[in-house]
């Protein structure tokens, strides 16, 4: 089993928040564009220790999110390089119109921080588990949507954010993960990794599901099935020409994601696979349901997204191809 | 400090002039926000012809002013001080809410040179000033007390229906926790929203102590008062340490007598009421 880029035994495990902030220190220092704005979240943060040196550049609006997206759009507008920053749920689920209509619709060079995203934000329960969100955000014109899979690649995906310009949304998870990658990973918004080469299947996995997958790819090639892995970090825009050669190549499609199969990941995949590469495709993620209190590897196995059951959805999709 | 006789001569004019092409704009458009921006014509009339820093030939200017338009419906009145400011050509009114107009049907950062901001969703435009706001602080020159000197000031209208809006609140506090005092909020409270009157709606009383409780420095005005415009929007320039309020009682449609205190928010100009319009403007 081939994997590029990736480390032979998985790194130290780090939340994708602490390595944005450690990414966050180094380019507050070095572009005085970037403003952040936090929504009751500055304890902790790179804002917490910028505080001192740069107060005219950190502002924190509270428990208010509509506010911190706006105001962002603003600062914006004037030409700076805001980085808002609030809990994924709250951030997309209360100010969903602000972030369509006062950043994408004008192109404004907000970029959003979506932290604690996706179903494994354990204890805090269903109310703070968002399931909804790349399906939320992928349908907004103008706005990119970046889902890294370990610390390495949120560090990668925060400074290429700096330098797009226009909305970016990323989409980090509240968990430690291990570092997947090594610093050489090659990393552009809209191309996605291929992990793992593989010609019997495909497994197109986003965010904290990359490891997850990479157990499951591991599990599967032990049984003499080679999966091809490919780590989608940018679901809009998607690698479109990576999925359809993909198809091609293996035959078989299977999407992995902590979010609802409804329009996320999946969704956007099958939208190519229907209309320019049709194979058999399966979706791993959440089966319409709200969340719950557990441990993430209980959140995991009773929503069916552990790499048991991407195993078991590899072996059903291998078993429909003609 | 009183404002001589010819300044406020030459400001009626600009007003006069405001409504009239507001009148050739939503009789061509097939309808607009009559009432409610004739109510706000003066304020706009005093902001771009005489309080605000800015230069229609230079609309990215990055230290002019700006007016943040929330109660962005209400287009008409800022799209005709626009014009006759020499942002664009008065060629556009015909052409204001046609596909592919400079002119939106609610103001557009995207389309409009002058406009700032995208608005239509109510309750949003008052963050957007504050970002605004900040950005004329941040790296600015500093006073003898430490304070930030911005390098411009915001101006931002809100409809009076239009402080029902949770984010309004938002954006308020915020506001007065981080002493913006170079961010001026002017709210057209012409008494009216679109379904009936603001009391009848939800009543706002006491309007002008919900702001000054949240910490801003508040006045109410009679908002077709030029002496009364000009002074305030004077003050608040020399009142430094909190974000301004300037409550502007207003009359829905002033202008014309037939349009005045009727709640005329989106209409059609029927031949009669333009008939009405000219005997009253021209």
């Amino acid at each position: 089993m081939k994997r590029t880029y990736v480390n032979e035994t998985l790194g130290d495990m780090k939340t994708m928040y602490e390595a944005y902030n450690e990414a966050m220190l180094e380019l507050v220092k070095q572009n005085s564009d970037i403003v952040l704005v936090y929504s009751d979240y500055a304890k902790g943060s790179a804002g917490e220790f910028l505080q001192k040196e740069y107060p005219d550049r950190i502002y924190d609006v509270g428990i208010a999110e509509a506010n911190l997206i706006t105001s962002a759009a603003g600062l914006a507008a004037a030409g700076k390089i805001p980085f808002a920053v609030g809990h994924s749920m709250f951030a997309v689920g209360r100010a969903y119109n602000e972030i369509r209509q006062n950043v994408a619709y004008d192109n404004f060079n907000v970029k959003i921080v979506l932290c604690n995203s996706g179903m494994l934000w354990g204890f805090l329960g269903g109310s703070h588990q968002i399931i909804e969100e790349i399906a939320a955000l992928r349908v907004v014109p103008n706005m990119i949507l970046v889902s890294p899979a370990d610390p390495v690649e949120t560090k990668k995906a925060t400074k290429a954010a700096v330098e797009h310009l226009g909305p970016v949304a990323i989409r980090l998870s509240a968990t430690a993960v291990p570092t997947i990658y090594k610093d050489s990973e090659p990393f552009e918004l809209g191309k996605a990794v291929t992990v793992i080469d593989g010609e019997d299947t495909t497994i197109i996995a986003t965010g904290i599901m990359l490891e997850e997958s990479l157990k499951a790819a591991e599990t599967l090639a032990k049984e003499g099935i080679n999966v091809r892995l490919i780590d989608m970090h940018t679901i809009k825009p998607i690698d479109k020409e990576a999925v359809i050669q993909a198809a091609k190549e293996t035959g078989a499609i299977v999407t992995v994601e902590d979010s609802s199969i409804i329009g996320g990941l999946g969704g956007a995949v099958a939208e190519i696979i229907v209309e320019s590469a049709l194979v058999p495709m399966l979706r791993v993620g959440i089966k319409d349901q709200f969340g719950q209190t557990a441990t993430p590897e209980e959140l995991k196995e009773v929503y069916e997204i552990s790499a048991n059951h991407i195993v078991k959805t590899v072996r059903e999709v291998i078993s429909r191809k003609k | 400090m009183t404002y001589s006789k010819d300044l406020i001569t030459r400001l009626e004019e600009k007003a006069k002039i405001l409504r009239l092409d507001t009148i050739e704009m939503i009789m061509k458009a097939g309808g607009g926000w009559l009432g409610g921006s004739f109510s706000q014509a003066d304020i706009i009339t005093v902001l771009i012809f005489q309080h605000m820093k800015h230069d229609p030939k230079n609309p990215k200017w990055k230290d002019k002013d700006r007016l943040i338009v929330s109660k962005a419906h209400c287009c008409e009145t800022v799209y005709a001080a626009l014009g006759e400011a020499g942002y664009f050509s008065k060629k556009e009114f015909s052409l204001y809410g046609k596909l592919g107009a400079v002119l939106q049907a609610h103001t557009d950062q995207r389309t409009t040179p002058g406009i700032e901001y995208s608005g239509g969703s109510l309750g949003q435009g008052l963050s957007f000033a504050l970002g605004e706001a900040w950005n004329a602080r941040i790296g600015a020159p500093k006073d003898e007390s430490g304070r930030a000197i911005p390098r411009y000031r915001v101006f931002c209208i809100l409809g009076d229906g239009e402080c029902n809006e949770g984010q309004v609140w938002e954006a308020v506090m915020a506001a007065s926790h981080y002493k913006v005092d170079n961010l001026i909020a002017i709210v057209d409270h012409n008494k009216f929203q679109s379904s009936g009157t603001v009391e009848e709606r939800i009543n706002l009383v006491p309007l002008a102590e919900k702001w000054r409780t949240f910490g801003w420095d508040v006045t109410e005005i009679d908002g077709h008062n030029y002496q009364e415009i000009l002074s305030t929007l004077e003050r608040a320039d020399k009142t430094p340490g909190k974000p301004h309020t300037i409550i502007a009682h207003t009359i829905k449609g002033k202008g014309v007598p037939a349009f005045e205190h009727k709640n005329l928010h989106f209409c059609k100009l029927t031949d009669d009421m333009y008939a009405n319009a000219m005997k009253a403007l021209k």
